[in-house]
């Protein structure tokens, strides 16, 4: 029985893009003084695969590419979302990269800690529990 | 011209679309612990796709169930989100067989 590999393919493509997208996204982010500049090149290079995926006619590449250039428009989307989680503290803010040191100035939300660094106990915490719970202070 | 790919990857931003969705709603009403029953019908999808010879149909099941196994690496997240506030909490979940067993597995997160 011959196995169809066109699903593996889409699967490994759509694991793989939003994995290296989540993790990408946020680490660039963290660093770079502009998002207009990563934002500007993820779209870029997600154009060009979209265009090399439309030009070959091997389906297996075509899929490939398609789902990886789509992930990489919506991670060109991503830079501006992520910058909106900094300035309410719901990411952790690079006091070292001046456009988040300028968040921390203006938005009272903005902070260093990673909220989200921590196993869930089960019930609501406060917003000071919350802390307590990633410091252990 | 091959449309497929683009066909694809449109359909993809859907499907990762209404991940975002299930997440959120599923951590809500069933709670971060059946992470390992969303990861094994990820994987199951999969392998089923390998055996589908329709093209679309075997790409959509390779794509949903690569969508459930990375949403099943997000649901630990999204209890914390829920548990700080940003998100509603609610704390009459509907719990899956054997919680009790995988409370006490590392829960994934990528």
């Amino acid at each position: 029985m011959s196995l169809n590999f066109i699903g593996l393919v889409s699967a490994l493509a759509t694991f793989l893009s939003i994995w290296f997208g989540h993790v990408a996204v946020r680490k660039i982010e963290f660093i770079s003084p502009t998002i207009w500049l990563p934002s500007t090149l993820f779209a870029l290079v997600g154009i060009v695969f979209e265009w090399l995926s439309l030009s070959t006619l091997n389906f297996l590449l075509s899929t490939a590419l398609g789902i990886i250039g789509i992930t990489l428009l919506w991670d060109a989307l991503e830079f501006t979302r992520q910058q909106n989680r900094i300035k309410k503290g719901h990411a952790p803010a690079n006091p070292d990269n001046p456009r988040h040191a300028r968040f921390m100035r203006e938005y009272a939300s903005a902070t260093t800690l990673d909220m989200l660094k921590r196993d869930p106990i089960g019930r609501s915490v406060s917003q000071t529990e919350a802390v307590r719970l990633i410091t252990g202070d | 011209m091959n449309f497929f790919g683009f066909a694809l990857g449109i359909s993809t931003l859907f499907i990762i679309g209404l991940g975002f969705i299930w997440v959120i709603r599923g951590e809500r009403y069933f709670g971060y612990l059946w992470w390992p029953y969303v990861m094994g019908l990820g994987i199951l999808l999969i392998v089923i796709s390998l055996f589908v010879h329709h093209l679309w149909i075997s790409a959509l099941l390779g794509v949903f169930g690569a969508s459930l196994l990375w949403g099943s690496t997000e649901l630990k997240e999204q209890a914390v989100r829920a548990e700080i506030g940003w998100y509603p909490f609610n704390d009459k979940k509907i719990l899956p067989p054997l919680a009790r067993i995988i409370r006490k597995w590392k829960a994934p997160h990528l």
